[in-house]
């Protein structure tokens, strides 16, 4: 399958995500340095590197939870950079993480759910049901009960919906964390290897739903070690080595740089099966 | 000039006390892993247990302390670790935490039932007399206390920096099981831990007890080793340079305000202020100091959820509850018990129920632990009892209003605090509470404060049976309203925050506002029940809402399950009658509780035999599902990619 440029009827509006000039510094080691990037709407652009680049000191930077020490953050042509991340959440951001951060002892259904109602407010939820009657809650309700149920069938998770979110292999957990994502409804999607733990028939379908969110106008950024995975969705691809952006560019130019060669799929030909979570 | 002098040798004396006990909790630590809360409970029995020896029994100075320090310390240190802190590896992060308040409430259990808590006690210091030096009065016990200190900050040195054992002390704090690999055994290196935090806690008891020429009780002996506890947070509970130089500066900043600013102050606050220094200290700098990185002490286990009440069961329940209530209020009427009417002890263990819920709501669902419920819960009472003259309707509302305000201002600067330093804040604030607030002369009287019980225009609760069912219907109220956030967004909410606060801060929830608000709404339910219990007892006074009865009803909901509404309810029937026939042993009880659940965080209600009564919400999905127990890992994840692949292609 091809890469996807510009989705057509997508239009090319302002960049869902861009990093400028981002350095963080972590003691004596400068885990990002300079590094700038930018994620548009309607791609799912890669982001790949070896263990330790900075991949997800990035997305921590990205999602407010660490502050940068230099550089700016824009999200939809805002500067978000002194946001926190709820603020950057309603605004349309959303991720995932590579170390599990599910809501271990919510079931899958309601992680979803937790996303669903982040905008909700319970006190107008009384004032609603106030003016109009219980049944327009239970409407509500009833609403957001169905759009789990879509979001987990979309994810594949629907026969899990009742489990305990703590007691899923990995590979569940992973789609859980999307969903839990999803459920936001975000503009802008960071995924932190959503396809570590998953095999390939797994890792193919998670590829396909990734082309279709973009596909919808979802700008998606993706951190994958699975390499097959990144070379058919990804457009463009960004490669951080030591916290630089070594490279950028379509899959191919990617594939055939020298700098990343040698500093990433040196020993591993054709860029296969390079698959594994940095832990 | 010479006066300044006097309080700097003081405080210097005073901070080499604090930093030989900080040391100890340090040691253990960075040894275990485990931050003990009984601390300041093992220097007090060492104190006690000296006393014991050399003025009861006339024995040999040196050999009582060769005795204190060299063999009864040391042996129970590596006692602990062996039977109450082994077992626990593995266990989730605030186990550690009640096992150590657990043992906290069995030491000052067994020393109440040993030496009586209301007497108080001269230790004799270890050289009497004193000697002059530029104008200033020394004790000899001065300079032995500052020389200690001296001597563990050489021999901690060495330890940690010239031995093989140092090396392993420093490694085991990383990671125990890379220890394990290379060599070395991380049990052995803890137990050391434990045996040298002891022995230092036992020689700092001894040591501060010898400085109080006026006697000490065990409560105040017991919190004056927890001065320490300010300096190890200051310390980041690793670094042994710096906690000692915080302990020489808070035993100097204590001294120059008790000498200098106090005098100076209104008659009740001369006595209260010195008393609550030390627990502002303690406050100020846990929400000051970055907290150290906390290490759990295992890999952190799955707690299996509470199955949610449904609304139809809550009902039943509830109107079940309220017929029982209604039957006892029949029959019960007269029966006595120790001269208090069971009626008012059913009262009792409904207002108490209402702290348990407020825990449940708090600890269970939010998922933080609270050691101050007491202290919201004995605000209320006494506004209730001032205003409107006590026993209006206006002041349950009033307790309610001030405690809820009260719990937003204490969980303001708390509100980044989690687990043990949480724990800690709220135990400080709860001390300074009891100790600044309620023993000041004016607040509760030496008789106690009458509240009187709840008058509404043409309704009276003067009577045993009427009161009863006031407090049990807020009780229900309350209950509902716990079960029903539970069940709400709300309580997914609080669930979630607990379980992953950077997840829940990425969908765009606000994790401090959120931990204000339940922290302001538990305290707000722990006044209200201060309130009721006001009215059930007629009279409160300090003794009702002291930390150490807060710790001890802690411990019982969480024995039971601090996630339920029966855990609540039940801790609270636990806490009432032990404490009706035997106050007492009321620690001993709760210490002995939360040891036997161990590291089953779900409590007793949480324990796998009693679940299994309960429908599972794994089994809902049915056997087809890949949920069922039975499969393993790699056949649920096939179905899982089964599933999702259809899914997809039945998308595209």
């Amino acid at each position: 399958m091809p890469g996807v440029p510009g989705v057509p009827g997508v239009a090319d509006g302002p960049a869902a995500l861009v990093v400028s000039g981002v350095s963080v510094r972590f003691g004596g080691v400068l885990a990002l340095d300079d590094v700038s990037l930018e994620a548009a709407p309607g791609h799912v652009t890669g982001l790949i590197g070896p263990n330790g680049a900075g991949k997800t000191t990035l997305f921590n930077v990205v999602s407010g939870l660490h502050h940068p020490d230099h550089g700016t953050v824009h999200l939809f042509g805002r500067d978000v950079t002194a946001l926190a991340p709820p603020a950057r959440a309603r605004l349309g951001l959303a991720r995932t993480f590579q170390r599990l951060e599910l809501f271990g002892s919510l079931t899958v259904e309601e992680n979803v759910l937790v996303g669903l109602e982040s905008t909700a407010v319970w006190w107008h939820r009384r004032h609603r049901r106030r003016r109009q009657g219980p049944g327009a809650l239970d409407e509500a309700d009833r609403r957001r009960a169905a759009r789990a149920a879509r979001i987990l069938a979309e994810v594949g998770l629907t026969s899990v919906a009742g489990v305990q979110a703590s007691t899923l292999p990995t590979g569940l957990a992973r789609m859980a964390e999307l969903a839990r994502a999803l459920a936001i409804d975000p503009r802008l999607l960071l995924l932190d290897e959503p396809g570590s733990g998953l095999d390939r028939a797994e890792s193919a379908a998670l590829g396909d739903l990734l082309v279709r969110l973009a596909s919808s106008g979802v700008a998606v950024l993706l951190v994958e070690h699975d390499m097959e995975l990144v070379m058919r969705v990804c457009d463009p691809i960004h490669v951080l080595d030591f916290g630089h952006v070594i490279a950028s560019g379509a899959p191919a130019e990617v594939r055939e740089d020298p700098a990343v060669q040698a500093a990433y799929l040196g020993a591993v030909p054709d860029g296969v099966g390079v698959a594994g979570g940095d832990r | 000039m010479s006066d300044f002098l006097q309080y700097t040798v003081f405080g210097v004396m005073l901070g080499a006390g604090f930093a030989i006990a900080a040391t100890g909790l340090v040691v253990t630590y960075a040894a275990s892993g485990v931050f003990n809360f009984a601390h300041g409970a093992v220097g007090m029995t060492a104190a006690f247990l000296y006393w014991e020896l050399v003025v009861h029994d006339h024995v040999p100075v040196p050999l009582a302390l060769v005795v204190v320090l060299l063999v009864v310390a040391p042996l129970f240190g590596a006692l602990v670790e062996r039977v109450l802190m082994r077992r626990l590896h593995g266990a989730s992060a605030e186990r550690p935490v009640l096992v150590t308040l657990g043992l906290l409430v069995i030491l000052t259990g067994v020393a109440t039932l040993v030496w009586s808590p209301t007497v108080t006690r001269v230790v004799n210091p270890l050289v009497a007399g004193t000697f002059r030096l530029v104008g200033v009065n020394i004790e000899y016990q001065y300079v032995i206390t500052v020389g200690l200190a001296a001597v563990v900050a050489v021999a901690l040195r060495l330890l940690f920096f010239s031995t093989r054992t140092g090396l392993a002390l420093r490694a085991v704090v990383d990671d125990p099981d890379l220890l394990a690999m290379a060599g070395a055994s991380p049990n052995r290196v803890s137990q050391l831990g434990w045996v040298l935090g002891f022995v230092l806690a036992a020689l700092a008891g001894v040591l501060i007890a010898g400085t109080q020429s006026t006697g000490v009780n065990i409560a105040a002996l017991t919190l004056l080793v927890v001065n320490g506890y300010a300096a190890a947070v200051v310390g980041r509970l690793r670094n042994i340079p710096v906690t000692f130089a915080a302990a020489v500066g808070i035993g100097l900043a204590e001294s120059y305000v008790n000498s200098y600013a106090v005098p100076h102050l209104a008659q009740n606050l001369q006595t209260d202020v010195p008393l609550v220094l030390p627990m502002i200290f303690f406050f100020v700098a846990l929400v000051t100091v970055p907290a150290a990185r906390l290490r759990a002490v295992g890999r952190l286990t799955t707690v299996r959820a509470q199955r949610l009440v449904g609304a139809r069961q809550a009902a039943l329940s509830g109107i079940a509850f309220a017929v029982v209530v209604v039957l006892c209020a029949v029959a019960l009427a007269g029966d006595q018990s120790n001269g208090t009417t069971v009626l008012d002890l059913a009262g009792q263990v409904m207002a108490f129920g209402i702290v348990g819920l407020s825990l449940v709501l708090v600890t269970g669902y939010a998922g933080q632990v609270s050691l101050c419920q007491f202290a919201f819960m004995g605000i209320g009472a006494f506004v209730m009892g001032k205003v409107a003259g006590g026993g209006s309707l206006l002041g349950l509302v009033a307790a309610a209003g001030v405690c809820g305000v009260l719990g937003a201002l204490v969980a303001l600067p708390t509100v980044r605090l989690r687990d043990l330093y949480l724990a800690l804040a709220t135990f400080a604030f709860a001390d300074a509470v009891a100790t600044g607030f309620f023993a000041d002369v004016h607040v509760f009287g030496s008789g106690g404060l009458t509240v009187g019980r709840v008058v509404l225009p043409g309704l009276s609760f003067g009577g045993d049976r009427a009161e009863l069912l006031l407090v049990a219907g807020c009780f229900l109220g309350c209950a509902w309203l716990v079960l029903a956030l539970r069940r709400s967004l709300v309580g997914r909410r609080l669930v979630a925050l607990n379980d992953s606060p950077a997840a829940f801060a990425t969908v765009g929830l606000n994790v401090p506002a959120t931990r204000v608000v339940v922290f302001a709404v538990g305290a707000a339910m722990a006044g209200l029940a201060g309130a009721l219990y006001g009215t059930v007892e007629g009279v409160v006074g300090t003794s009702d809402f002291s930390v150490f009865a807060g710790v001890i009803f802690f411990l019982f909901v969480t024995t039971w399950s601090v996630r339920s509404v029966g855990g609540a309810l039940l801790a609270s029937i636990t806490y009432v009658v032990l404490a009706n026939v035997w106050d007492n042993g009321l620690g001993l009880f709760a210490g002995a509780g939360v040891i036997l659940v161990g590291r089953a965080a779900a409590g007793i209600l949480g324990a796998e035999p009693l679940q299994r009564f309960a429908p599972l919400a794994s089994r809902s999905t049915g056997r087809s599902g890949p949920a069922g127990e039975a499969l393993g890992a790699d056949s649920r994840a096939a179905e899982g990619a089964f599933a999702l692949g259809s899914e997809a292609r039945a998308a595209g």
